[in-house]
């Protein structure tokens, strides 16, 4: 496989974080990076993190999320990660490697967690954004982070991040404070029925 | 609200139509009456009962007017609401730009209804008619005759119509087409005081007879003295409407008679045209800049960042539903291109101007210099591939 056959579509979220559409799966399930420790024995991880200003990577099918510190914009990053990704997937090693189980601590506080936020998905948060024709998936809880993926009404609705900033985020942090955050990694860019259009210029 | 974040502030989203949270959510989430201003001041008033504001801050035209309503209600720092109405309706901002004796193209307010013969009649050639309220040039039209100004007026018309009660206010403009080279000026009013964050050249020649945008590219490559005579026609517009702070987005026109304010908006650069400024060490947003202003926190920097950006408003390729657009990432690899930006999705109708008012996507580039960039502006462009499903009778 040549490395310049791999299309890769890339969507800034915000200044801190990226998504990087792949044309073919990454890894299957979700694993989460959050050191060059972590990323230790995960090819694609350790050369995302050889990237300067890389503090997180989520590879979850064929999406990589990439979060950053520091003012170098995705535009100068992008370039790099995509150039990373390429390498790795042409090499035709596995990119990512199966997440070792984890006995107690941190494994089991996510476990009571994904159940915990589960519950809040499904009993107030979906009845709520399907009356747009939405739906709001839980992925994972990964050390207290919250990956989800909307679907229906929401993927690519011009209203999601609000929904999910403002929305989401803030009944998590009122409902489940051991919350750490929140990582979107639906690929809005493909919603073909968003509720509200996205803007105008 | 990134910006908020970035700033440590908490925010809370007023849209006019309910948010699905809004219930789980009640602190985070607000619906506004946007098509009534007085009930929406008390709707804020309410919420501010429980949860105190800061400061409203308006993201379009409309909203702008009633965020500045909300802030005077409350007594937070605020333009007079009749300065943010006259930045809303081009035929106030018009009368008192004039009278002011800011450079503005002649003008004519008329009823829909009237006989579009007895205008076009009258008219000088060419000429422009627009809509009072709708954004993006949506509705606007050149008209070089009288036998085509019918036409334009019908078109005109049924856009109105089909905005319904919120913009259909019954009236339009009839203004003189200003020839000359436009350019788009992004400021912040600081106490009276005009500080320029950008002034965008638009390479692309804006004839008509729709008016479209394509090309954005700072800084500017025209001669300094007509830069200058550029901004201060700016600052002598804001002033006449009666703005003393926050953002400003203004377009005009140079020729041999000077500079001409054609349009000046209470607000910055719309949506994601945005991103393509950045300022101090390249960190800060142009949406930092504007919420720090109103929240009254120390502003960052207001010096650009360093080099030379551009964005292009990608043109509607034709109307019907967007199938496929192939070329991403070939546009993506040319020098200079930052990200190329598909919004439209696959399925969406796209309506040209002058009826559409929605870009299907945007390509932003950076560059040492304003040619390089423009210059890779159009290579992407060149490069992608939309396929469009005409639109059936």
């Amino acid at each position: 496989m040549s490395a310049t056959e791999i299309r890769i579509t890339a969507e800034p979220v915000d200044q801190g974080r990226c998504k990087f559409l792949v044309d073919r799966p990454v890894t299957a399930g979700l694993r989460r990076f959050v050191s060059p420790e972590d990323a230790a024995g995960s090819p694609l991880a350790e050369a995302l993190f050889a990237i300067p200003g890389i503090t997180e990577v989520i590879a979850s099918g064929n999406m990589v999320t990439v979060a950053k510190d520091g003012p170098a914009p995705w535009q100068v990053i992008g370039k790099s990660v995509g150039a990373a990704i390429r390498q790795v997937l042409a090499s035709g090693v596995a990119a990512v490697a199966a997440k070792t189980p984890v006995s107690g601590g941190s494994r089991l506080s996510d476990d009571a967690l994904y159940e915990r936020v589960h519950d809040l998905f499904e009993q107030q948060v979906n009845p709520m954004v399907a009356r747009h024709g939405g739906r709001v998936e839980l992925i994972d809880v990964q050390d207290a982070v919250v990956l989800l993926r909307m679907s229906g009404g929401c993927q690519g609705c011009g209203m999601a991040s609000v929904t999910l900033r403002q929305g989401i985020e803030g009944a998590l942090h009122q409902s489940i404070p051991e919350v750490q955050g929140i990582v979107d990694i639906t690929d809005h860019a493909s919603g073909a029925n968003p509720y509200f259009a996205s803007e105008k210029k | 609200m990134a910006a908020a974040r970035k700033l440590g502030l908490d925010l809370t989203v007023a849209s006019e139509q309910p948010s699905t949270l809004e219930v789980l959510q009640p602190e985070g989430l607000l619906t506004l009456d946007f098509l009534d201003v007085a009930r929406a001041v008390e709707q804020a008033r309410a919420f501010a009962g429980r949860h105190p504001i800061a400061a409203a801050l308006g993201v379009d035209d409309d909203t702008v007017v009633l965020a500045t309503a909300i802030n005077a209600a409350l007594g937070r720092p605020a333009n007079p609401v009749s300065a943010a109405i006259a930045a809303r309706d081009k035929a106030i901002q018009r009368e008192r730009l004039a009278r002011a004796g800011v450079p503005v193209p002649r003008s004519s307010l008329h009823q829909l209804d009237r006989s579009p013969e007895s205008v076009a009649a009258s008219t000088r050639y060419p000429c422009v008619i627009k809509p009072l309220r709708l954004s993006a040039s949506r509705g606007v039209i050149r008209v070089d005759d009288p036998a085509s100004f019918r036409v334009a007026h019908q078109r005109l018309r049924a856009i109105l119509e089909s905005c319904g009660a919120a913009t259909a206010t019954g009236q339009y403009l009839v203004e003189e087409f200003i020839p000359g080279y436009e350019v788009a000026l992004e400021g912040l009013l600081v106490e009276d005081r005009l500080h320029v964050l950008a002034l965008f050249d638009k390479p692309d020649p804006l004839d008509g007879p729709f008016f479209e945008e394509t090309i954005y590219v700072t800084p500017s490559r025209h001669a300094v003295a007509e830069q200058a005579a550029l901004i201060q026609c700016a600052a002598a517009a804001a002033r006449a409407l009666g703005l003393r702070d926050g953002p400003i987005h203004a377009e005009l026109r140079w020729n041999e008679h000077g500079p001409w304010l054609i349009e000046l908006a209470a607000r910055p650069i719309g949506g994601r045209c945005s991103s393509v400024l950045r300022f101090g060490d390249g960190s800060v947003s142009l949406e930092q800049i504007v919420v720090a202003q109103a929240a009254g926190v120390t502003l960052p920097s207001l010096e650009r960042a360093p080099g030379a950006a551009g964005v292009m408003m990608i043109p509607v390729p034709g109307a019907g539903r967007l199938r496929e657009v192939r070329g991403i990432a070939g546009a993506r690899a040319v020098a200079g291109i930052e990200d190329v930006v598909i919004t439209a999705h696959r399925g969406q109708e796209l309506v040209p101007w002058p009826e559409g008012s929605r870009y299907p996507g945007f390509i932003f580039a950076r560059a040492p210099l304003a040619g390089e960039v423009e210059r890779a502006l159009r290579e992407a462009h060149r490069r992608l591939r939309f396929r469009v499903e005409p639109a059936t009778a």
